[in-house]
């Protein structure tokens, strides 16, 4: 578990914008997770996702990485923004692709 | 299998006064919208008042599929 939670580390700060999430962003298999990939592209900002399904270590230990029990998750700069409400939510108020560009710019 | 009103006794119990509404989208016990507003929430982000629900809800969470989950201050 030590090991996956290093991954995720240097995954999360080597990628501006990372999305752990159920399936592909072609093929995603849960709707949440669909969901927030949609965000993610109607903003238009690169980002690396990474299916949990087809890294099943990941799938749990993303939980614990940030005490957060739900997949998908988003993390902008190394830190977690949320799940598919939170990041919806955020993008109906016009807050996420701000905090988006300014991190794929920074 | 959880029931709706499992998951409000839990919130309202942890946070006294919150408006709470529990829907089981699919009626089979596993899948939830969940609206809360709370005084608690104030200054809080929304991942932190969504932290503080998922902490709420600790050891019904591994029998949830899904919660779609929206909270605001009151």
């Amino acid at each position: 578990m030590a090991d996956v939670l290093d991954e995720i580390a240097r995954e999360v700060q080597d990628n501006k914008v990372v999305i752990y999430m159920k399936g592909t962003p072609s093929f995603p298999m849960c709707g949440f997770s669909a969901a927030t990939v949609q965000v993610l592209r109607e903003v238009g900002v690169p980002f690396k996702a990474i299916d949990v399904l087809a890294e099943p270590e990941k799938r749990e230990a993303i939980k614990r990485f940030s005490n957060w029990p739900t997949i998908p998750q988003v993390y902008v700069g190394g830190k977690l923004i949320g799940g598919c409400d939170i990041v919806r939510e955020m993008h109906a108020r016009g807050e996420l692709a701000p905090l988006l560009r300014a991190a794929v710019g920074g | 299998m959880t029931s709706p009103e499992e998951i409000r006794r839990r919130i309202e119990s942890a946070l006294p006064g919150a408006e709470v509404q529990v829907a089981d989208t699919t009626g089979a016990g596993d899948h939830f919208e969940v609206r809360v507003r709370a005084a608690a929430f104030a200054g809080k982000t929304l991942i932190e008042q969504h932290q503080m629900i998922y902490g709420v809800l600790g050891t019904l969470m591994p029998e949830i599929h899904a919660l779609s989950l929206r909270t605001a201050a009151a």
